[in-house]
């Protein structure tokens, strides 16, 4: 140990002096390792804030109890976590217990007083209607109860006919004194005799949600179907919980979740069910490896031209007897240096940002967030991340450090190892690993995402690799371009160390931004292109399931709010007798879904065909349009399947619980012409005669109203508002079409932005440090005549260079799992041979440009009028 | 000083190197035999490209020649290994540079100390070795500035001190007064007298012959090739008619 700290000690020293001696540098490199270990920590800490855990919310869940013990009706024998809230109990199925009875529960509690509890979801009844509300029944008078709500003005109730609300309620007019209805489901709840408010108190639980609570039947609760009881007496043990388990009640004891049982007294059938998410593992993994990547990336050229800054130093050490692993040393101790201070100062200002966000946060959540938590094991986590990533991104240059031709330096000139023929195999490898990985992803029949994500991470290691070769021949194509492009590529090419990682930063962010981007836009595609018109374009249907309907009402209020829409009353047969009817179609007669857009599967018509279906041809419209016309009735079959005319059998039949089969009610057989449904989901399987309706025994009824003319979307919301207020059940949908999802836009802008602000940093981090390492070129280039404009030319086509290079890399490399994404992504097994399967493909070309053309330009811009323009007048051995 | 009888510290035989390949090769030593005594300060004159800084990266240790040996102490450096090369650097031979070369991060006393921590010796150690060293270069109380504040002879002063520091047997001088004015040069010159006086062997590369006045003998090159060895008298001589010009 003593001698790891005597090897260490030189180069920690050194780099430390570097970074004061250079301390621009040293905060950048600080920042970049900072700014990701700040937002981990912030996230982190706020997650484990707002995540309350077990024995956090033991007070809000039973008060100043010892236990919360929940019986039902019916229950079983269970097996239950020690918090029962954590996954879920393991019931046995083979005895059914009636609810244990308080006295049961007390008994095997030594005797312990239980306190009767109710919570429910019903409606506070307002002036403007009613609102949703948490309820809860407990004596809050009693001192078990404290830590169930805050108590905030006025009084707690004292007797039944007395509740307290919460401020949400408080908001939507209620002021002590005021009287309270309160509802469950439909029906005021029973026995409630609307109580008095006395005061306003919160829920320990619900932040933001109305709350009322009051005494045992002050909101007329029920405890038919759950009973719950606080437990006032000692800490319940495991081994209580598992007694009263065996009687079928689920515990919640104060004991038992702050202090669990050792895994082996635990139930092993609940712990097998509450394991992690095997999922999971891997995607945080991949992603893990994504960020250090990028991060390792975008602080690379800083490590690169701090060892170059250094290779004075360290050929002086070499002449004074140092080793290349002492070399090595050096610039991985500035990783140290830099690296330990950016993470320690990332959880710091990550904890300090977590803290005056906590309460902005809070504001946005229903529930209380615990207490502020800081998970020191997670950000010791963190910071070694932190760590590494600078370590990581300082190892390169190290290897190229030790390895400089010292004498070359000592000269006073670069000794700048040639570049390794070895890497760009190696890259090529991986690349192909990479397109190898996607590729065997793809062709899964199901899970090759996880394969597709992982290949991801050859590929862009391949593509690094390659960076130098891609470099090498840019520049030897570059004869031919004006003098600033021609210097900024040909120095990107000679300094390999700094472009490499810079270049290498921009293609991966491009890569993830590529790969996400198809991925979604391919989904999109997918979604518009199976998307399932239920009825023509522009075609309204009203629909209402409350029994019976106000089908004249409805249309009243259509033809109120929508003047000149035609409303056309379409008739069918329905089940609400408990029976159904079905056709029974020849074989080979093809899918058709169950279910029809048009409120009826079998629909009855005398001659017109209902307006809006679907998927039927002008010819065969006028065949059907015949048919009934000459009392025929009209049966669908599959896509494509064509059934001579002949007969159908149409049954109406029912479902009988005691035996447990069908019954049939009425069996006709009718003369029927079979017509193909272009798309077999949302189109009825058949329109039947009046009479064909009649031989059944079936008086149509109305099943739904359509409406043509052309509603637009503020006419729809009133005709649906309009609706609404005739029948809560009722509702109008209007066919539109595919309509493209916001949120995938909004996605892609969300890549593109972050996409590119990576870059820009990237490109204007590297370009920076290349401007400060060819200080002497541009002294050069200013004694031969150089404007100062000269300056700004190289620093924006510098830029070009590193992000027009970067992002067409990463443009390829991140096609290959964004292509491969979309078989598993956007394949489907095709029901009933009808509708296209995929997978479908869909390049975004616009944000491609963006990334390839439109970032890297105004990139370059933006670093040419941000450089300055006078050029340095320095030695070259400076 | 001790004589040719006794083994030399330094010895090239024989010694070429080749820069680069095919048509782009240069020689830039061909088959050079030289040796430098302990207690001798031995002074490489020649135009510039004539091989003086080849000869010296080879003795150092840091280059291997295309073909001959050259050996410090007896010691093969090519047969040595980079490993073996870089511990002789820190213990048995030392250089001084024509523009100082000390690591702007480092005080003096770091700076000098700096072959000695490499070394693995204790902090303590090397700081108490380097202290001795200053103090024979007359710059104890600079122990603790950093190069930035010394002017150019001072840091010269820190570079011979870190050159001689410990037991090194051989220091290496390239021009090593070229970038200081004339009585700081001879202050330096009359320092690495010392150190050769006091039992070490000297190399020194210089263009003056005022300089090379300094050295019990001196080896002139031209193109890669010794060209003439003179002895001490030869050399006062040379200094006399420079010092008449």
């Amino acid at each position: 140990m003593s001698r790891l700290l005597t090897a260490w000690r030189l180069p920690l020293r050194l780099a430390r002096r570097d970074a004061m001696r250079h301390r621009a540098r040293a905060l950048l490199v600080v920042a970049m390792i900072a700014l990701p270990v700040l937002a981990v920590t912030t996230a982190d800490v706020l997650i484990q804030t707002a995540t309350v855990s077990g024995p956090e919310s033991v007070d809000r869940r039973m008060g100043a109890s010892q236990a919360l013990v929940s019986v039902s009706a019916e229950t079983n024998p269970l097996q239950q976590a020690p918090d029962p809230d954590v996954g879920y109990p393991v019931f046995s199925g083979d005895t059914t217990l009636t609810a244990p009875s308080a006295e049961q529960v007390s008994s095997l509690l030594d005797g312990a007083r239980l306190v009767e509890l109710r919570r429910t979801v019903g409606q506070v009844v307002t002036e403007a209607g009613r609102v949703g509300a948490q309820a809860l029944e407990v004596d809050l008078a009693d001192p078990v109860a404290d830590g169930l709500v805050r108590l905030t003005s006025g009084r707690l109730p004292r007797s039944d006919g007395e509740v307290v609300v919460n401020d949400a309620l408080v908001a939507d007019g209620f002021r002590v004194g005021d009287r309270l209805g309160f509802e469950v489901g439909s029906e005021v709840a029973g026995g409630a005799t609307e109580p008095v408010v006395v005061g306003t108190a919160e829920s320990t639980t619900y932040r933001d949600l109305p709350f009322v609570a009051g005494p045992l039947g002050s909101l007329g609760l029920d405890s038919d179907e759950q009973t719950q009881w606080l437990v006032d007496g000692g800490p319940v043990t495991w081994p209580s919980v598992q007694r009263l388990n065996e009687l079928g009640a689920l515990v919640a004891s104060r004991a038992v979740i702050e202090d669990p049982p050792p895994a082996s007294e635990q139930y092993a059938e609940v712990r097998a069910q509450s394991g992690t998410d095997e999922g999971l593992l891997p995607v945080l993994a991949l992603i893990t490896v994504m960020v250090l990547l990028e991060v390792v990336l975008l602080a690379g050229p800083a490590f690169a031209v701090g060892a170059r800054a250094q290779q004075r130093s360290l050929a002086l050490m070499v002449a004074s007897g140092g080793t290349p692993a002492q070399s090595r040393r050096v610039v991985l101790a500035g990783a140290v240096v830099l690296g330990g201070t950016g993470a320690v100062v990332g959880v710091l200002l990550g904890l300090g940002l977590a803290r005056l966000l906590q309460p902005v946060l809070q504001g946005f959540s229903q529930t209380w967030f615990g207490p502020f938590d800081v998970p020191w094991l997670h950000l010791l986590a963190v910071a070694a991340f932190g760590l590494l990533s600078a370590f990581l991104a300082a190892a390169v240059p190290a290897v190229l450090a030790s390895r400089q031709d010292v004498v070359a330096v000592l000269a006073g000139r670069r000794g700048d190892a040639p570049a390794s023929r070895r890497s760009p195999v190696l890259g090529a490898v991986l690349l192909a690993a990479g397109i190898g990985a996607s590729a065997y992803g793809a062709l899964q029949p199901s899970g090759g995402e996880l394969a597709i994500a992982f290949g991801a991470i050859p590929a862009v290691l391949g593509m690094i690799l390659l960076v130098p070769a891609v470099l090498s021949l840019v520049a030897r194509g570059a004869g031919r371009l004006p003098l600033t492009l021609r210097y900024a590529v040909r120095d990107a090419h000679r300094h390999r160390t700094r472009t490499v990682p810079a270049v290498a930063a921009v293609a991966a962010t491009v890569a993830g931004v590529v790969a996400l981007g198809i991925g979604l836009s391919s989904d999109q595609r997918e979604a518009e292109e199976t998307y399932v018109s239920s009825v023509a374009d522009g075609v309204g249907v009203v629909r209402a399931y409350e029994q019976p309907a106000r089908w004249d009402a409805l249309r009243g209020a259509v033809e109120r709010e929508a003047p000149g829409v035609q409303v056309v009353v379409q008739q069918g047969l329905t089940d609400s007798d408990g029976g159904y009817t079905s056709v029974q179609r020849p074989e080979g007669a093809g899918f058709i879904s169950a279910g029809s857009a048009l409120g009826s599967m079998v629909l009855v018509s005398d001659g017109p065909l209902p307006p809006g279906l679907v998927g039927l041809s002008d010819a065969d419209a006028r065949r059907a349009e015949q048919a009934l016309g000459d009392g025929r009735s009209v049966v669908f079959t599959g896509p494509g399947v064509r059934v001579d005319d002949g007969e159908a059998t149409v049954v109406r039949s029912t479902f009988d619980e005691q035996t447990g089969q069908d019954q049939t009610l009425a069996r006709v057989t009718l003369p029927a012409t079979y017509l193909p449904l272009s798309d077999p989901y949302d189109g009825p399987s058949a329109i039947l005669t009046p009479a064909a309706a009649a031989e059944l025994g079936q008086e149509p009824s109305v099943v739904s109203l359509l409406v043509t003319g052309g509603l637009d979307g503020d006419q729809e919301d009133t005709v649906q508002e309009a609706l609404k207020g005739v029948d809560p059940s009722a509702s109008i949908y209007v066919e539109r079409g595919f309509q493209p999802e916001s949120d995938a836009l909004i996605a892609q802008l969300v890549l593109l932005g972050l996409g590119g602000v990576l870059m820009l940093g990237g490109t204007l981090t590297a370009t920076f440090l290349a401007l400060s390492d060819a200080r002497p070129d541009l002294a050069t280039l200013a004694a031969v005549g150089a404007s100062p404009r000269t300056r700004r030319g190289v620093a924006a086509a510098y830029a070009l260079v590193v992000g027009g290079i970067g992002s067409v890399l990463g443009a390829l490399v991140g096609s290959i799992p964004g292509v491969a994404v979309t078989w598993p992504l956007t394949s489907s097994p095709g029901f009933g041979g009808g509708g296209p399967t995929g997978p479908f493909l869909d390049v975004p070309w616009l944000m491609l440009l963006a990334l390839v053309v439109a970032l890297p330009v105004l990139t370059a811009l933006v670093v040419g009028a941000s450089a300055r323009s006078r050029l340095p007048l320095v030695s070259r051995l400076d | 000083m001790s004589g040719p009888a006794s083994s030399p510290v330094l010895e090239l035989r024989d010694v070429t190197r080749v820069h680069g390949e095919g048509e782009a090769a240069v020689q830039a030593l061909r088959g050079v035999s030289f040796a430098a005594y302990a207690g001798e300060l031995v002074a490489v004159m020649g135009p510039s490209g004539s091989g003086k800084s080849t000869l010296l990266t080879l003795a150092g240790g840091l280059d291997t020649p295309t073909s001959g040996v050259v050996s410090v102490e007896g010691v093969d450096l090519a047969g040595a290994g980079a490993v073996g090369r870089a511990r002789m650097r820190r213990t048995s031979l030392g250089y001084v540079f024509q523009d100082f070369n000390l690591i702007p991060a480092l005080t003096a006393a770091e700076n000098v100390a700096l072959p000695l921590e490499l070394d693995g010796r204790s902090g303590r150690e090397a700081r108490a070795l380097a202290r001795e060293a200053l103090a024979e270069v007359g710059i104890t109380e600079l122990a603790d500035r950093f190069p930035d504040h010394m002017s150019g002879g001072q840091q010269q002063r820190v570079a011979i001190a870190r050159a001689v520091v410990g037991e090194r047997r051989l220091v290496l001088a390239d021009e090593p007064t070229g970038a200081l004015d004339t009585e700081t040069g001879e202050d330096v010159l009359r320092l690495l007298r010392a150190r050769c006086d006091a039992g070490a062997a000297g190399v020194m590369v210089t263009h003056e012959a005022r300089h090379a006045a300094w050295a019990d003998r001196v080896v002139f090159l031209r193109d890669g090739v010794v060209v003439d060895e003179t002895g001490a008298d030869h050399v006062e001589s040379l200094a006399d008619a420079t010092a008449q010009r």
